[in-house]
């Protein structure tokens, strides 16, 4: 047996492999380094609050706290490095070089790997924003289908992609002022504090507000996700946010009888079980006849 | 340091006091030679002034005796006072001659050195052709800076930190048998090898003008020089009660002068010239190293369209990008909560039905 099958069942209920153990690590590497570097950073931004100095003497102070912020900002520029040469990397290797191989090689067919590339946005990504605008705005009732990243993983991956090319950048400018001002003009520190500290400020928002409501906060993951950890969705959650590629999985692995049917819209927090409503006229994804046995070509293609 | 405050309560509590401790028995506690603190040693001394200020009395012979001017006779400052009971007294001019022997030149010490540094400084009263500024009034004379305070002594053996050191102090006392003389010179040396104030204490005293909008708008100044350094690291750390940051009069003051002959930027004598404004960064115990680019890092800029045009709209862009991503976002996050409260409701179907 595959050490990471695509399914794991544990005590009756299905798990769907989606982080290898790379990624995780590289994962809880970038969460520790965000959080010691906002601890260590915000008190110096805000450092007429009243909670600034008790907060930066926890780290030690104005000796100590500046140490810490530099040698964990170096930590995640090093993480960050890695990712880059690891992402590439595999792409070159796996992709591109076979095609090499294959004398395949052309501008449009490494145009085409690129765009295909998972965390790239897409028009699906259109349609499923437009999709839960019109399912939060009260127009269906019906949750657009997701497929492996939806649009929101791909935001949280994009956003700190360029907030660390951003901060780390002008971080080091920061740290090594006096080298860098060999070749920068004076008045281009200024500006990296800005970006630096502005942007950490819209890091910090956008992470402990949005990404950990997505992962951990939201009614259907409260109180913690674990798949940031275990690397397996609980099948539940694929329903709801992964439908599309819910299917594909389910079919590739052989289990069509058991797939369930798709989220439709949130359950109620009662756990009262939803209307069943098979001829729903919006309802328009293949899956729409749960009993099916056999669900259509369509999905998994 | 002045009270200043409206006519209050306390007001009739100093008449009702004064008059309390004219019909008292003569003190025998006083050991001043005017006999000054016959009236003022009483904590709640004081009196509305002409211009319905209230001014407190109170001489807190303690902490009197242990300040700077502590063996001062009251006299000694407050000349214009020869009786008991007096007038009201005049303010005191710093740079009257002291009864004080200096003695190096065993003449009479004044502070009249000290006004000359001042008079050239960009503090002065006057311009360069000796003509009256416009506002002179606003410029600083001495007490606006010193208000008779309590230094911090340095405790320098071994430890290097504020407070008084027994240790030292016990070497004095091998010769000198005079126990308030010890102290004063004590203080009187250490106060000046050190910091005697906080770097975040002497930003707020400059910022007690600098950060003065009318002040800062009628003297054309372009910052508000306490509020923009507090924008900078130097000044975070200072917030952050950080003693070994630069504070204004390190980077003002040029080396080897005192805080009273600081110049204007475009004289070149002053620190903030511009072909010197890299030597105050690169000293060995700050930036070592440091070009003149470096020295180009606006310490005063200011989130200001008129005085800083790239800086205005490079913060305005992060303002509009945090705002534009987060807003939505939590627009988003705001509506799927609300949405999981009625997962079946939909303006669609109910039209259908």
């Amino acid at each position: 047996m595959k050490r990471y099958p695509a399914i794991k069942i544990k005590d009756g209920k299905k798990y769907f492999y989606r982080f290898n153990l790379d990624q995780r690590i590289q994962h809880i590497i970038l969460a520790l380094t965000v959080i010691i570097l906002v601890l260590t950073g915000m008190p110096l931004k805000f450092s007429d609050t009243s909670w600034a100095p008790y907060l930066y003497a926890l780290f030690g102070g104005s000796k100590m706290a500046p140490t810490i912020h530099k040698v964990t900002g170096a930590i995640m520029l090093i993480l960050f490095v890695y990712h880059v040469i690891r992402v590439v990397g595999q792409i070159l290797t796996k992709q591109i070089l076979p095609l090499k191989k294959e004398g395949k090689m052309n501008a449009g067919q490494v145009t085409k790997i690129l765009i295909k590339q998972p965390m790239i946005p897409n028009m699906k990504d259109a349609k499923d924003i437009i999709g839960l605008m019109k399912y939060l705005l009260y127009f269906t009732t019906v949750r657009p289908d997701g497929d492996e990243f939806t649009w929101k993983e791909k935001f949280d991956y994009w956003a700190p992609f360029w907030g660390m090319f951003v901060i780390g950048l002008t971080g080091l400018v920061i740290w090594n002022k006096v080298l860098a001002t060999q070749i920068i003009p004076g008045e281009l520190i200024n500006l990296c504090l800005i970006a630096h500290s502005d942007e950490a400020l819209l890091a910090a928002l956008f992470l402990f507000i949005w990404h950990w409501y997505n992962v951990h906060f939201s009614t259907s993951v409260f109180p913690m996700g674990t798949v940031f950890l275990t690397g397996y969705l609980p099948e539940e959650l694929m329903v709801e946010e992964h439908y599309e590629h819910y299917v594909r999985v389910m079919t590739k692995e052989g289990l069509e009888d058991e797939i369930l049917p798709p989220h439709g819209g949130h359950k109620p927090f009662c756990n009262k079980p939803l209307p069943e409503e098979p001829d729903n006229p919006f309802h328009t994804t293949a899956a729409e006849q749960p009993d099916d046995t056999a669900p259509q070509g369509g999905i998994s293609s | 340091m002045r009270l200043k405050s409206r006519f209050g309560p306390f007001g009739y509590i100093g008449i009702f006091v004064l008059l309390t401790i004219y019909f008292m028995p003569a003190s025998v506690l006083a050991a001043d030679v005017g006999n000054c603190l016959l009236c003022h040693k009483y904590p709640g001394l004081s009196r509305v002034d002409e211009n319905g200020e209230m001014r407190l009395l109170f001489v807190n012979e303690d902490i009197f005796s242990k300040s700077v001017h502590g063996k001062v006779k009251c006299e000694g400052c407050h000349v214009d006072i020869t009786k008991i009971p007096h007038e009201p007294a005049k303010p005191v001019d710093c740079l009257v001659l002291c009864h004080i022997i200096e003695p190096t030149s065993e003449q009479k010490f004044t502070h009249k050195s000290v006004a000359t540094s001042l008079d050239d400084s960009v503090h002065s009263k006057k311009d360069k052709d000796g003509k009256e500024k416009p506002f002179s009034e606003d410029m600083p004379t001495c007490k606006d800076c010193h208000d008779n305070p309590m230094f911090r002594p340095l405790a320098f053996v071994k430890k290097v930190r504020p407070g008084v050191a027994e240790d030292a102090l016990g070497r004095c006392r091998v010769c000198h048998t005079q126990e308030e003389f010890i102290n004063r010179f004590y203080n009187h040396i250490t106060t000046r090898l050190h910091k005697s104030r906080s770097p975040l204490n002497i930003a707020e005293s400059c910022a007690r003008c600098h950060d003065d909008p009318k002040l800062v708008a009628r003297h054309n100044l372009s910052t508000s020089a306490g509020g923009s350094y507090g924008q900078t690291f130097h000044g975070k750390a200072a917030n952050l009660l950080d003693e070994s940051v630069p504070d204004c009069l390190d980077c003002h003051v040029p080396k080897g002068k005192s805080v009273h002959q600081m110049y204007e930027n475009k004289d070149p004598r002053a620190t903030t010239y511009k072909e010197n404004r890299g030597q105050i960064c690169n000293s060995v115990d700050c930036h070592p190293g440091a070009s003149t680019d470096f020295a180009n890092y606006k310490v005063h800029a200011e989130f200001n369209m008129k005085q800083n045009p790239v800086i205005y709209w490079f913060t305005t862009f992060f303002i509009i990008l945090t705002g534009g991503t987060l807003l939505p976002l939590m627009a988003i996050l705001f509506l799927d909560l609300l949405r999981r409260l009625f997962p079946n409701a939909s303006f669609r179907r109910r039209k259908e039905k």
